[in-house]
């Protein structure tokens, strides 16, 4: 492959379970399966969106990327280099390269600290500058590139409002000049009115940095508006994805369809105990308003229509000729 | 008195809280006024810290420690809640006015069955004899579309999904058929497309004609659902009330109503990130430290000398109003774009 092509991340089969308190000491014990055979790429200059509903397992896959988390099972390749193998220093000097951006400005910034020792402090760490001086001017281009002003140097988080945390907690992440942000909800927490002012920095650091965004929302409108292609998650498991416009305006999956506003019917909702959805059948089954019997049989298959660079995990189009068993499980190729 | 027009359910005039801070004395509610129908769903948009919570609770007069309320009238079926005594409002909460939480999961007793929580509120408030209670909760139940009413009564709330809870406290809220809901950002914390129903119950509680329903919201996309009438609130006061076939058609009168509605992205757009959003300049300022003018001026695109000096009048044009000295009424105008 040459490097243009390769993508700049992708997971392979991603699973992460977490062990679930009780048990006790003879019992057997549970576990809960957050994120299960999650497999996408993120190419160079590219904004993936990642959607789904609280609990989606949506953080997660971020934190895994992140390598925050390591995962159960499966792969973070980051530019040809498989993450979840390397540790230690070779870890850190990868970290650079990939940065996050997080939901709560207010719980992310050390209070104690001034916004220039806060966005300076990578640099320090990773030696990109070692004079106080020089720190000090490249320290001031950050906060002036997010939208802030030198004179911002000597405040503390406290002093500045919602925005203008979010925008020093930005210009920390861009710092290293990384190749990759992780961004977790970042605006969820702001005003409307601020929100679209971050928006448009991410955009325009997509634009002349080059880039690449993972973009975790719930916010349809913000991820159509903003990114390439876009990863529906329900339940962990990746229901649909695709060309963010393709998938948007023409929604396969039931749940998209649900999220897009296209469907008319209604999803059921189910006690959260009694309406679990069985680890081997389709994660939206409880609440499907178009499920078929075979659904209440088998997994459904993870189905490709490689003309639109689409994929689906659903029995309803299965058997429809443009829909074709995906070769290498629910991986979707990166198209920048 | 309002007794002369009997469709108006309620009607704010010249509302006014003020709150002893560090900062100083603040008007996080400043000369309120407006009215709901009966039948009408009206919505208060705003940001956060623009007063929209603290407008819902003083039609409760739930206000905070400290706080004074130095003017206005609060007048519910022709009578000035301001001036009534605790007994008597006890009487009006929650039976004839009553309140929709953000959070389900929080305004919800955990330890106690939803049964017995709602069936508290029919043994408190009416003489109804305890063999028809849980009958009429279990109505109840059922007409907040909860699927499974019985069980559901013998549930705890944790066995409950965000839906479900927010559906019970709805459940709760019309429980004594009271005539005005408050519904303050009742979906924030539920998955989109289970937001869109909840949006579809609450609307449906103002079609028996004889209720209201205050819908407290920043999300204009849900606001556009519910509500016939929008308010917008910036900075306490209420800047803007627009018929909302009005402010989502031809488009809002403030500039602020405007800008907000035009920094969103629109969700079927063609436009994506290429075109920067048009985002409002600056932030929100403070309440302690107000601009001597209108509090929008130094974010609006709009503002001469005269905004920036002189607090600006109410403009009505027709069933819309502004408090603005250049309402405007061309359709989607031309906000400034910010990189």
């Amino acid at each position: 492959m040459s490097p243009e092509s390769s993508p700049l991340l992708e997971t392979r089969g991603l699973v992460r379970e977490f062990d679930l308190p009780g048990g006790g000491l003879f019992g057997r014990r549970k576990t809960l399966t957050a994120v299960s055979d999650v497999s996408f790429s993120i190419g160079k200059g590219e904004i993936l969106g990642l959607v789904g509903e609280s609990g989606s397992g949506k953080t997660t896959i971020g934190r895994m990327v992140m390598r925050l988390l390591d995962p159960t099972r499966g792969q973070v390749i980051f530019d040809g280099l498989d993450l979840t193998r390397l540790s230690g220093r070779s870890l850190r000097r990868q970290r650079r390269r990939f940065q996050m951006v997080f939901q709560d400005p207010y719980a992310s910034l050390n209070p104690r600290m001034r916004a220039g020792e806060i966005v300076g402090e990578p640099l320090l760490i990773h030696g990109l500058a070692p004079s106080v001086r020089e720190r000090r001017e490249k320290v001031s281009r950050l906060l002036e590139r997010v939208g802030l002003s030198g004179h911002d140097l000597e405040r503390y988080p406290r002093e500045f409002s919602g925005g203008g945390r979010q925008r020093i907690g930005i210009a920390r992440a861009i710092a290293c000049q990384p190749d990759l942000l992780v961004a977790d909800e970042p605006i969820a927490s702001l005003d409307l009115s601020i929100g679209a002012q971050i928006i448009n920095l991410f955009s325009s650091l997509n634009k002349t940095e080059r880039m690449s965004l993972l973009f975790i929302s719930h916010d349809l409108s913000v991820i159509r508006y903003l990114s390439d292609r876009v990863v529906v998650l329900y339940r962990g498991r990746m229901v649909e994805s695709g060309p963010t416009r393709t998938v948007l305006d023409a929604p396969v999956h039931p749940y998209t369809r649900l999220l897009a506003g296209t469907s008319s019917g209604t999803p059921s909702e189910t006690q959260n105990g009694a309406g679990e959805p069985s680890a081997s059948l389709c994660p939206f089954l409880t609440r499907c308003p178009e499920a078929l019997p075979v659904c209440r049989e088998s997994m459904p298959p993870s189905l490709e229509n490689s003309e639109s660079g689409r994929q689906v995990l659903c029995h309803l189009v299965a058997g429809h000729s443009s829909w074709k068993s995906s070769a290498s499980p629910s991986l979707i190729q990166g198209s920048p | 008195m309002a007794e002369g027009d009997d469709r108006t359910l309620l009607e704010v005039r010249h509302l006014s809280v003020l709150i002893e801070t560090r900062e100083g004395m603040i008007r996080p509610v400043s000369d309120v006024s407006f009215a709901i129908g009966r039948g009408e769903a009206v919505a208060l948009v705003g940001e956060s810290g623009s007063g929209k919570t603290l407008t819902g609770l003083s039609l409760l007069c739930l206000f905070p420690p400290g706080a004074t309320v130095p003017s206005g009238e609060i007048l519910f079926e022709g009578q000035d809640l301001l001036r009534l005594d605790a007994a008597a409002l006890r009487m009006i909460r929650g039976q004839r006015i009553s309140m929709i939480f953000q959070e389900p999961q929080s305004a919800l007793n955990p330890v106690l069955t939803i049964g017995t929580q709602i069936s508290e509120l029919f043994k408190s408030h009416t003489d109804l004899p305890d063999s028809q209670v849980r009958e009429r909760v279990i109505e109840r139940l059922r007409s907040a579309g909860l699927p499974d009413p019985e069980r559901v009564f013998k549930s705890y709330p944790h066995q409950l999904s965000g839906g479900m809870r927010q559906r019970v406290m709805i459940a709760m809220a019309i429980a004594l058929d009271p005539h005005l809901v408050i519904a303050d950002e009742p979906t924030t914390a539920l998955d989109p497309t289970v937001a869109l129903q909840i949006l579809a119950l609450l609307s449906s509680i103002r079609e028996s004609r004889t209720k209201g329903l205050l819908f407290i919201s920043h999300d204009l996309a849900h606001v556009r659902r519910v509500s016939d009438r929008v308010l917008v609130m910036y900075a306490g006061r209420i800047v803007e009330d627009s018929p909302a076939s009005r402010f989502f058609g031809d488009g809002p009168l403030h500039p602020y109503s405007l800008a907000l509605l035009s920094s969103r992205p629109s969700g079927t757009g063609e436009t994506g990130r290429e075109t920067p959003l048009p985002a409002i300049l600056g932030q929100v300022p403070p309440l302690w430290n107000l601009p001597p003018g209108c509090a929008f001026a130094p974010r609006c695109p709009r503002a001469d000398d005269r905004c920036r000096t002189d607090q600006p009048p109410w403009q009505s044009e027709g069933a819309s109003g502004a408090l603005c000295f250049y309402p405007h009424h061309s359709p989607l105008g031309a906000p400034q774009h910010v990189a």
